[in-house]
């Protein structure tokens, strides 16, 4: 299928100034979605996946790079020029119970963006359509004026859907949707995010530690380390066959359910995530790296396609040595 | 195996009274841990798992929680008839407990060698610098340069936090270690050499350890028996494979079917329907009855004991359904 | 120490809006209660005082025949140096005790929560410009600071007014910022961003009713302590112009004939420290009711 490109990314970077340094949390990374699709960004705390998010949204002004959406270059649009887009691109936060206002009832939540962008006008057609989109997401008709503090983390997380839902955008980027819930809350929202991608044809930027979670719902996934995605492929590709050596270690660091049956070997990484300030140019894996040996020092490796839509950087990949 | 009981706890009931309500967080579990084993203690928030071991500790805050019946024996005593200072000499020395975030468990304003120190000072009759060589050897122990115990907790990841937190409650060889969701904060490569080092440490030290969790994986990784709790009650409990090959219980059947782990994509997880009961109103009867797909008119009137399995040793369960000795779930019946 | 999982979900037990809450919590405060009583009381008195007492012949008509009497069934609190019946004057004064009170933490009200938020939500050279003139006014005793507003402006009411109204403004100023600071930074207004809503709309809407509580908190407070300085002024005599029975200026007058008519002394003080210490008991028991940490 040739779907229409809805977000192209260019070597964004987005740099934050800290006392100690420069501190690249997002550095130079580049991707495109077609509508319709979802793509996973995976990696750990401090890899620059949020930022990758909320610069996308321009809810952080980027540093540098192009951020190309339904073909227009929004990079340099300023906070007035963005609001009219934002009707089309929305987010859906991690935290179900700070990113609901806990003065607000569920009715003004839900309505606030339609309120805001004008879609509708009479009292009765803002209340309909707020009615319209909690049956949507599974919320019952009787929370209509209840406060955010007095439901459980699902529903909290439910009403901050039906927000992201209320003005019809076409890209939602998901910021760990379902970290802060319990395993049967969990697969219930899953569940419903992947009904609203199929029945209102939604694309999803999905941002996760979660592997078992971006599996289950991406097409493509990227791998992100230290601001740099170090691998990208169709889901199933990446799973059948992780080729980059951190992609390996994480696969394999995810607590299986299993017992007794054949279990993979698990690979353990040695060390922790090196801080992102003032980065010299080599591998920023390097540390951790197993494989790690003196051409990993020469330069910070670049994407290459390995494989159609399997693009790796490593230098050891590209050279063939592992 | 009886000979090597750690840990013996009978029909403890917990509840916390508030003016509103009587919240039922624990309503009569059994738990049992011998020596070298760990037993994961698995539910869903709210299930009751952090208000058992804070009662093994004697630490329910008081008011408004109220330990209303039950036993708790580590190793022969009963914990619950302990005088207050016989508890301080029980807790860190013959159990240590570790808790969910490395951030705030330690003191900003000493070393971490000054404080592992200090957690064994107080148990053991020694000297400061006795105690701080001691603390050395514990930071070696978890994988720790020597040279760090100089070192400030700040400068420290939350990986490494979490080995030293492990460090200071393993300072004074408890036999019991209690770990509330130790790796829920750590990110996944970090959690997987942590895990690696606990389960490698109850071996050494000859522990036992009760694991509380909501993670499947981290359990079927740790632990060698499993229990699951449910509104306050264990609903049911055996080996690893037991609970996780043979399981018998329609939540723990509803919990693996959630967990996208498996499942290959484009596939519907099956989401438990429906919600935790408010502990301060429990439904009557079988308390996961309104959620359960299996649930019959039966389930309503009493609360299911728990039964052995077929005749088990170690596999328990606690749901009316088996009455019928032609009931088996879903899942078992697809696999035979 | 980690979340105790079972404790957490007592809040749903029964279902109550947030303001039915606080006042279940500031009427268990008997302190609390105590206080609103009386300000109650004292709001009554302020409100129909020009119903009970004439104001030309009660409260500032002379009756030198009278002078000086002690407190006694005609006069309850006694006549002061002109045969004027204090207890006409006092409860007359509360008018403009309150309304100087009142008026002026309003007024600095408004100006510190603009200040003040502007400085905390866009930061920055912003927020380093309004608060080191703050701090300027800060480091100025807050007498002064009157004192030379007054005699700039001339006494009268309203000028006194403005005048304590500057230090409550200052005092809004870094309530609001400190508010408005960590509360910028949650999820929710991020979210309100991503909504697409203009920065005053998410100042307005959604950072200040959150940062509510604190300010109704010094708002009690501030009118107490602001009472007082209107009184300290009138004792200087540029607050209130006489004849006018402000009770700093009672207390000024009574100050001559502390020997021999103490009770001129006594009543008025008694009157501005029970009113104070009403408003610190209420300010003190809705600091408790609206601090969500405190409640179990």
């Amino acid at each position: 299928m040739a779907n229409k490109t809805i977000l192209e990314v260019q070597n964004l970077t987005k740099f934050f100034t800290t006392p100690a340094g420069q501190l690249h949390a997002v550095d130079g990374v580049s991707f495109k979605i077609e509508e319709g699709k979802t793509l996973g960004i995976v990696g750990e705390s401090g890899c620059g996946k949020s930022t990758t998010g909320r610069t996308i949204l321009k809810l952080l002004e980027p540093t540098g790079g192009k951020i190309i959406f339904d073909g227009k270059d929004i990079t340099s649009y300023s906070r007035k020029q963005m609001r009219p887009l934002r009707q089309e691109m929305q987010m859906v936060f991690q935290d179900p119970f700070s990113s609901l206002d806990p003065r607000q009832t569920v009715m003004q939540l839900i309505s606030e963006p339609i309120i805001e962008h004008k879609l509708l006008k009479s009292k009765k057609d803002i209340e309909d359509r707020t009615l319209e989109l909690m049956e949507t997401v599974g919320l019952a008709e009787r929370y209509i004026n209840v406060y955010p503090h007095e439901l459980d983390g699902g529903r909290r997380q439910r009403i901050g859907i039906a927000r992201a839902l209320a003005v019809n955008p076409k890209l939602i980027v998901c910021d760990e949707p379902v970290s802060a819930l319990d395993v049967s809350i969990q697969a219930q929202i899953l569940n419903l995010l992947k009904e609203l991608q199929e029945k209102m044809g939604l694309t999803y930027i999905f941002i996760t530690h979660d592997l078992s979670v971006v599996k289950y719902f991406s097409d493509d996934i990227a791998v992100m380390y230290l601001g740099q995605m170090v691998e990208k492929a169709p889901s199933d590709v990446l799973f059948a066959n992780p080729v980059h050596p951190y992609t390996k270690a994480l696969l394999s660091a995810i607590p299986l359910p299993i017992v007794g049956k054949e279990k993979p070997k698990r690979q353990l990484i040695k060390g922790e995530i090196t801080s992102p300030v003032n980065l010299p140019d080599e591998c920023r894996f390097m540390k951790r790296c197993d494989f790690a040996d003196e051409c990993c020092k020469k330069c910070n490796p670049k994407l290459h396609e390995i494989e159609p839509g399997h693009f790796v950087a490593c230098t050891r990949v590209a050279e063939g040595t592992i | 195996m009886a000979e090597d009981l750690v840990l013996d706890i009978k029909d403890l009931v917990v509840h916390y009274e508030t003016e509103d309500a009587d919240v039922c967080a624990v309503n009569g579990i059994d738990i049992q841990i011998s020596k070298k084993r760990t037993l994961g203690l698995v539910g869903e928030t709210g299930a009751g798992k952090t208000t058992t071991a804070l009662s093994i500790l004697n630490l329910i805050p008081n008011p408004p929680g109220v330990i209303k019946n039950g036993s708790i024996h580590l190793d022969g005593k009963d914990i619950l008839k302990m005088s207050q200072e016989d508890l301080q000499k029980v807790r860190g020395n013959d159990v240590a407990m570790i808790f969910q975030d490395p951030m705030t468990a330690l003191n900003p304003v000493m070393t971490v060698g000054e404080q592992i120190g200090e957690s064994i000072m107080l148990h053991q009759n020694i000297s400061k610098q006795e105690a701080f060589e001691k603390a050395k050897e514990m930071l070696k122990m978890v994988g720790i340069a020597e040279s760090r115990a100089y070192d400030y907790p700040h400068q420290f990841s939350g990986g490494m936090k979490q080995r030293v937190v492990i460090a200071i409650a393993l300072a004074c060889s408890p036999q019991l270690l209690i770990a509330d969701e130790p790796t829920t904060a750590l990110d996944v490569t970090i959690q997987a050499q942590v895990l690696e080092l606990m389960k490698q440490l109850i071996q050494e030290k000859e522990m036992a350890m009760l694991l509380i969790t909501h993670d499947l994986g981290v359990v079927a990784e740790v632990c060698e028996d499993v229990a699951v709790m449910y509104a306050g009650r264990i609903v049911e409990k055996g080996t690893a494979d037991d609970v996780f090959n043979h399981m018998r219980h329609p939540y723990t059947e509803g919990l693996f079917d959630s967990l996208p782990n498996l499942k290959q994509r484009g596939e519907q997880l099956v989401p438990i329907r429906g919600l935790m009961p408010d502990p301060s109103d429990l439904p009557p009867g079988c308390s996961f009855a309104p959620r359960c797909p299996y649930a019959t008119e039966a389930c309503t009137k009493s609360i299911p004991p728990l039964k052995s399995v077929e005749g088990s040793k170690t596999h328990f369960v606690a749901c009316t359904a088996y009455e019928n000795p032609d009931f088996s779930l879903r899942r078992n019946e697809n696999g035979k | 120490m980690a979340q105790t999982n079972s404790t957490g979900n007592t809040k749903h037990v029964k279902k109550r809006t947030m303001l039915q809450e606080t006042w279940r919590h500031l009427i268990r405060n008997r302190g609390a209660v105590l206080g609103m009583l009386f300000l109650l009381f004292l709001v009554g008195a302020a409100l129909f005082s020009p119903l009970i007492f004439d104001y030309e012949k009660d409260v500032i008509g002379q009756n030198m025949q009278d002078r000086l009497m002690a407190p006694c069934a005609a006069h309850w609190f006694g006549t002061d140096e002109f045969g004027r019946d204090l207890f006409a004057r006092v409860i007359y004064g509360a008018r403009y005790s309150l309304i100087i009170g009142v008026g002026s933490v309003f007024l600095g009200l408004i100006v510190g929560t603009i200040l003040g938020s502007q400085a905390g939500f866009r930061g920055g050279v912003v927020d380093s410009i309004i608060m080191r003139g703050i701090d300027i006014f800060y480091s100025i005793p807050n007498i002064m600071t009157a004192v030379v507003i007054v005699s700039l402006l001339g006494t009268s009411t309203v000028n006194l007014m403005i005048a304590l109204a500057f230090s409550c403004a200052s005092s809004f100023a870094r309530i609001v910022r400190a508010s408005v600071m960590t509360i910028r930074d949650q999820e929710y207004v991020e979210s309100s961003y991503a909504m697409g809503l203009p920065t005053w709309k998410i100042i307005v809407k959604h950072i200040l009713p959150n940062c509510l509580s604190p300010i109704i908190v010094q708002i009690t407070l501030l009118i107490g302590t602001t009472i007082i300085s209107a009184s300290s002024l009138s004792f200087l005599g540029i607050g209130v112009p006489a004849p006018a029975p402000e009770w700093g200026a009672l207390l000024s007058a009574g100050r001559g004939h502390i020997r021999d008519a103490s009770y001129m002394c006594i009543i008025p003080g008694l009157a501005i420290m029970m009113t104070v210490l009403a408003l610190n008991l209420l300010g003190d028991g809705l600091r408790d009711a609206l601090d969500p940490k405190l409640k179990k």
